[in-house]
């Protein structure tokens, strides 16, 4: 091995040690060293109070407990602490306890399980909704129950593990179209011509912060017969007038074959939930494994999550004031010449180049000034395009911007001027 | 070992990893990426790749790379080394 800090991630994957039972040779010389291990020591930071805007971490850094200002945790809309949903959670553990006990096929399907699954299919103005108890199992379970072999699973090639995972599972030949490239889409759908074919797209995509270009996705799948299907993780109770995700943005909902969205991000609870018409998730019912042979969502997390949804659709209050800090956020951070790529979402990164070792020595300097935010390294994010990705929320004061404004460009607009 | 046989060996691992290829249909000029390959089939075609010629290249410095012809040469200037 040359210069130890030259491997990343994407080096050791790939793993032909002859014994099965142990990492790829040099594997361990890489990640015990001292830089490396600076830098996984960002991973698995704990967490010592509710994940708001403002909260309190135990540092990896210096083994400190640290008051932050969060600009990482995915509580977009506050939802996870909103007091309203803990009522109703509170009440739901007092009715069911704390577990479903049971898959949904056989014994853990509960009352509020088919009430909210009912109103996400409204929500979506779908026929019906299929609820999965992690949002990663919602989407590989719905690709691996639609898709079988000899089918074609097209992907944007920035799409989430999850959808990649989904495909592998069933079988289906899977193809990559440049991110947001309809000529290379258009290039894949060419290649597809004559099979079952699913095109998997995001409404915001989660590094980037980006929107997938709907109009001339849905124009060209039209052109082609094939189906969409899109992960609005990142956009469901923001995007849209209403609130239903990047397809209403764009108006586009009645083209979409299948709509996933999480129950983590916004909704503030955990899970995955998929919709679309009843036949359609009446089959996934029988065929998508993490529905059949994984526990339901727990009762009283149902019980906050149909809170979650009332709340942020009966006006749109929240989502006004995401973007209202959103907006405000993004204007400060330009006005320091910072590169936030293509954003156009509450996901903001700020690209900072191909310098990791200054990426990471930022990040602990931000840290220790108070703030949490996660640097992203290669390869989870381009060589040259290492970030810092804020996840705003509407919970963040006017103040707390400003303070983490006055922290970033201390840290990051001075460190990327040495 | 000539930048063609490289070439050849490169060609043998798309054909195993990725589906419906045949390897006549690989041209050089192109990425894996017109192939369809996605960031973890790539990482499996160069590994294999790489360890077939028995070199070691950190993923990083391949990043810039724009098709199978420049992981050729990139190959060959380490086997050169």
């Amino acid at each position: 091995m040359g210069n130890i800090l030259d491997y990343s991630l994407a080096d050791f994957h790939y793993n032909d040690n002859p014994d099965v039972l142990s990492p790829p040779e040099e594997f361990e010389e890489w990640i015990n060293n001292d830089k490396i291990k600076r830098s996984f020591s960002f991973f698995e930071q704990q967490l010592l109070a509710a994940p708001k805007a403002e909260t309190e971490i135990l540092s990896n850094i210096d083994n400190k407990k640290r008051r932050v200002i969060n600009l990482t945790s995915y509580n977009y809309l506050g939802l996870s602490s909103h007091p309203e949903v803990i009522k109703a959670v509170k009440e739901g553990v007092e009715k069911y306890g704390m577990g479903a006990s049971g898959a949904p096929l056989l014994s853990g399907t509960f009352d509020l399980h088919t009430k909210f699954a009912r109103m996400l299919a409204e929500f979506k103005q779908k026929e019906d909704c299929i609820l999965y108890s992690s949002g990663l199992g919602g989407n590989y379970g719905a690709i691996q129950g639609i898709l079988r072999k000899g089918d074609v699973f097209i992907l944007d090639e920035k799409c989430h593990k999850s959808l990649v995972d989904g495909g592998t599972l069933s079988g289906a030949k899977m193809l990559f179209f440049k991110h947001n490239d309809i000529n290379s889409l258009e290039m894949m759908l060419e290649k597809s011509k004559g099979k079952r074919t699913l095109v998997a797209v995001e409404g915001v995509y989660s590094m980037d912060g980006d929107l997938a270009k709907l109009p001339e996705i849905v124009e060209v799948c039209e052109q082609y017969n094939a189906k969409i299907y899109i992960d609005e993780a990142h956009s469901t109770l923001m995007f849209g007038k209403n609130g239903r995700g990047v397809a209403e943005h764009f108006n586009v909902e009645d083209k979409i074959g299948v709509s996933f969205g999480t129950l983590s991000k916004s909704f503030g609870g955990v899970g995955g939930f998929v919709c679309s018409n009843a036949s359609l998730i009446r089959y996934l019912k029988c065929y998508s494994s993490p529905f059949n042979f994984s526990c339901a969502i727990a009762p009283p997390i149902v019980a906050g999550l149909i809170k979650a949804l009332e709340i942020a659709t009966r006006d749109s209050s929240l989502r006004d004031k995401l973007w209202e800090n959103t907006n405000y956020f993004k204007k400060q951070l330009l006005s320091m010449n910072l590169n936030l790529g293509d954003t156009e979402s509450q996901v903001i990164p700020i690209i900072i180049g191909s310098d990791g070792e200054k990426l990471f020595q930022m990040a602990a300097e931000v840290q220790k000034r108070g703030l949490f935010l996660q640097p992203v390294d290669f390869p989870a994010v381009p060589a040259n395009a290492r970030r810092f990705r804020i996840s705003v929320s509407s919970q963040l004061t006017k103040d707390m911007i400003d303070e983490a404004c006055n922290i970033i460009e201390d840290v990051i607009v001075k460190g990327l001027k040495e | 070992m000539t930048k063609e046989e490289i070439i050849e060996v490169i060609k043998k691992h798309i054909v195993e990893n990725l589906d419906d290829i045949d390897e006549n249909e690989i041209e050089p000029q192109k990425a894996l990426s017109d192939y369809g390959a996605n960031s973890l089939d790539i990482i499996e075609i160069v590994s294999s790749s790489m360890r077939e010629l028995k070199i070691k290249i950190p993923r990083v410095e391949l990043t810039d790379i724009k098709n199978i012809d420049e992981l050729a040469d990139k190959f060959l200037q380490y086997m050169n080394k």
